[in-house]
């Protein structure tokens, strides 16, 4: 079988040509399978075999080591270490070479000449190529294609004849098609704005945007140039532009993924850089994990908390993680001998519905009695005031209401020593209470307090300073610029490797190091972790007036 | 000749003759010569260990090193539960060790230290501990980040982040007394060997 042809190689008009062919066969879905391979031979179980630790025959895959480790399953499924592009990674002092046909069955390098594809990190030039059969003896013994024992970390398998030409067939397909969105020139990302996402705040995110994507190719003064070696037309960090597409969504969320369907095939885009919503996104990320489409650290406060799909990623569970949080202080705090009465307030058709329904679905309340209170969606600012007429002293009032709402709320004080609010949803400390009502409200604040982030905040804002970008949504925007170099970081660091997968897998690798972390004290991912921010404050009032805020307590995890 | 070649090309040439450079060496991904174990390295150390609050995977708040100065001997590692690559396998060596143990299992402490404690809540690690079926005996813990990274720093296991860390075990026969420490990966059989060895040593 053919070495597939590099995925950057486009600068023969003859090459480029033929890429364009297989963007065309990738668009429309044609899958190709050769028809030399015989009917039992299935890269869709071999698939299953990479992915998941499942032969064939259904049985589970087992795995080896010297010394007796002996793994099974998907604990020792080939994806666990070479990743979900196969094009492999580094853990501690261990190289995981990348194992996709065109790495395994390559010529041994003999020179610089031979360099012709994208160097990732176990990219080992000088082995000779593989061939199935020795393929399948690394695989069952652990020997190289010269010979050589492999590292201690990649199990001996049992595996059949069969389910191997199958797993090879996955091997050769894998991470082998054109990548859409990456062109000789450019590399094109879009960004998706739902309807109902709030006007100031898109203005504001699309500022940033359009300006980290004018740097971005003003970088390269004089207009991107290739690095190509002179035998073999292959181009080496290829400064390609950037270029962003904006996705206006319109109508009702039900439209949104047919929508966004057109738009990617109208758009062939590399990955989506954050993003704006509104009260649900359900729709994009369902579309994202559905179009094996990266889409990365959107703005918006309800994320769907699917950790188990690859493609969506999140700063935070926004106020899914305040409803952990209030869950957290409400656990510690009140007696389950005296079970309190915990009141919801929200308004119907916003994120607090959501995020009310989380925190009464907390398993550790089960001894509290939850009362939810709903303000009609529209309504006016007189439902709130009815809402809190007829509360006791000993209960414990939730609030998940906008700016708008809590500015109706009553003058005078209930009867209650506790409230915990949404900062999010609040707009955190400039939350619009009156002096009594700082008394005794906690904001949920899934941030670093201001006084804390204020020198990360520098950098940002800064750079937004020096650029004439007004802040008018100084959260969006910040975490707007976050994504923005978070994605231009992680490509940098991925030299040529143009792949969706990869650059999942690499922010995973990278994101812990970055230091411009903006309203977050740290992120981080993992494979399976998809939030990168993970805690929170409750944060008090610092005073009758002003945006002073005290955390209550330390950093928690709930 | 070589002006005509790009400059990156040579450098990437040059960085991918430099790693099989080392693989000849002491690179554990391609040795010439089959070895039946991966190679480890063994030193004696005496570590001065932080106080340090953990929350323990049954929720209880410990104080470290408290918690291991309980008289039994100790075993302790560093892991994180959404680890792919090295956690499975060091985690199932302590599941083999812990098996072998036998009846002495609940005479020796098996430590287990989140690297990702914000990711790593205890009913994260809990489930954690049930995959490899964690006996009587055999803890989990996390705490806060700054927590963690004292203690990755106090026994130098600390590389960076979490996806750097290293197959690292530690044994201690009794408080106050210096730590072996097995750097690499080890077998359930070698590390019981060592232990035994350290324990009569005492």
């Amino acid at each position: 079988m053919a070495t597939p042809a590099p995925t950057t190689c486009l600068s023969s008009p003859r090459l480029a040509g033929r890429v364009a062919f297989l963007l065309f066969l990738a668009l429309f879905n044609v899958v190709t399978v050769s028809a030399a391979e015989p009917s039992a031979v299935s890269s869709d179980a071999g698939a299953r075999l990479y992915r998941q630790g499942i032969l064939p025959n259904g049985d589970v895959l087992r795995g080896e080591r010297e010394g007796g480790v002996a793994l099974t399953g998907a604990a020792v499924a080939c994806l666990n270490c070479h990743r979900r592009s196969g094009l492999g990674t580094t853990e501690g002092q261990i190289i995981i070479p990348p194992i996709t046909g065109k790495y395994l069955f390559r010529s041994a390098a003999k020179n610089v000449k031979d360099l012709n594809l994208p160097h990732v990190a176990g990219y080992r030039t000088q082995r000779s190529p593989y061939s199935d059969a020795t393929l399948a003896r690394a695989i069952r013994e652990g020997l190289d294609a010269d010979g050589r024992s492999l590292n201690y970390l990649m199990p001996r398998f049992r595996i059949d004849d069969a389910a191997m030409a199958s797993l090879i067939a996955y091997l050769r397909e894998l991470t082998s098609a054109p990548v859409p969105g990456v062109t000789d020139d450019t590399l094109h990302f879009a960004t998706i704005i739902t309807p109902d996402a709030d006007p100031v705040a898109r203005r504001g995110m699309l500022d940033v945007m359009e300006r980290f994507f004018i740097d971005k190719n003003e970088f390269q003064r004089g207009g991107a140039r290739i690095m190509q070696s002179n035998s073999r037309a292959i181009t080496y960090r290829v400064t390609r532009r950037w270029q962003l597409h904006v996705w206006e969504l319109t109508g009702p969320p039900a439209e949104w993924e047919r929508q966004l369907q057109a738009k990617l095939k109208a758009e062939p885009v590399f990955a989506v850089i954050s993003g704006l919503g509104g009260k649900t996104w359900e729709p994009v990320h369902r579309f994202c994990e559905a179009a094996a489409l990266p889409c990365l650290f959107p703005n918006i406060d309800l994320p769907v908390d699917a950790e188990q799909d690859f493609y969506p990623v999140y700063f935070s569970r926004g106020v899914l993680l305040e409803a952990q949080l209030i869950a957290h202080d409400l656990l510690g705090r009140v007696s389950t001998a005296q079970p309190a009465r915990v009141i919801q307030v929200y308004r119907a058709n916003d994120i607090g519905v959501a995020a009310a329904r989380a925190l009464q679905e907390n398993p550790g309340l089960r001894g509290m009695k939850v009362e939810t209170r709903v303000l009609p969606a529209g309504g006016a600012a007189a439902d709130v005031s009815a809402a809190l007429r007829d509360l006791h002293p000993h209960d414990e009032l939730v609030l998940w209401l906008r700016p708008a709402d809590l500015a109706a709320l009553p003058a005078r004080l209930p009867p209650i020593a506790h409230v915990l609010a949404s900062g999010i949803m609040a707009n955190l400390e400039n939350a619009p209470l009156s002096a009594e009502w700082r008394t005794v409200t906690r904001l949920a604040y899934p941030f670093d307090p201001p006084d804390q982030r204020a020198v990360r905040m520098n950098y940002p804002l800064g750079w937004f300073k020096v650029r004439r970008i007004p802040v008018v949504a100084e959260r969006v925007q910040s975490d707007t610029y976050l994504a923005c170099g978070i994605v231009a970081e992680t490509l940098n660091e991925m030299l040529d490797s143009f792949v969706r997968d990869y650059l999942i897998e690499r922010i995973e690798v990278m994101l812990s190091h970055r230091l411009i972390t903006g309203y977050y004290p740290r992120q981080g991912l993992a494979p399976g972790q998809r939030f990168a921010s993970k805690g929170g404050y409750l944060m008090r009032f610092a005073g009758p007036q002003g945006i002073k805020l005290i955390a209550d307590g330390e950093w928690t995890v709930p | 000749m070589i002006r005509h070649w790009p400059f990156t090309a040579a450098l990437l040439w040059l960085a991918s003759a430099g790693v099989a450079g080392v693989a000849d060496s002491d690179d554990p991904h391609a040795h010439h010569h089959p070895a039946p174990v991966a190679a480890v390295k063994i030193t004696t150390v005496n570590y001065k260990l932080p106080r340090v609050a953990l929350v323990r995977d049954d929720g209880t708040k410990v104080k470290f090193p408290d918690e291991i100065d309980d008289g039994r001997p100790v075993v302790l590692n560093f892991i994180y539960t959404t680890c792919t690559a090295i956690c499975p396998i060091t985690s199932s060596i302590f599941q083999q060790f812990q098996e072998k143990l036998g009846a002495a299992r609940t005479g020796v402490h098996l430590v287990s230290i989140s690297i990702d404690p914000e990711q790593d809540t205890p009913a994260r690690l809990r489930d954690y501990a049930q995959r490899f079926a964690a006996g009587l005996g055999w803890n989990h813990y996390t705490g806060t980040a700054e927590g963690s990274l004292a203690l990755q720093n106090a026994f130098d296991v600390y590389r960076g982040d979490k996806m750097r860390h290293d197959p690292v075990t530690l044994v201690r026969a009794a408080p106050g007394k210096p730590w072996l420490r097995i750097d690499g990966f080890t077998t359930a059989d070698d590390l019981l060997r060592r232990y035994r060895e350290l324990l009569a040593a005492k």
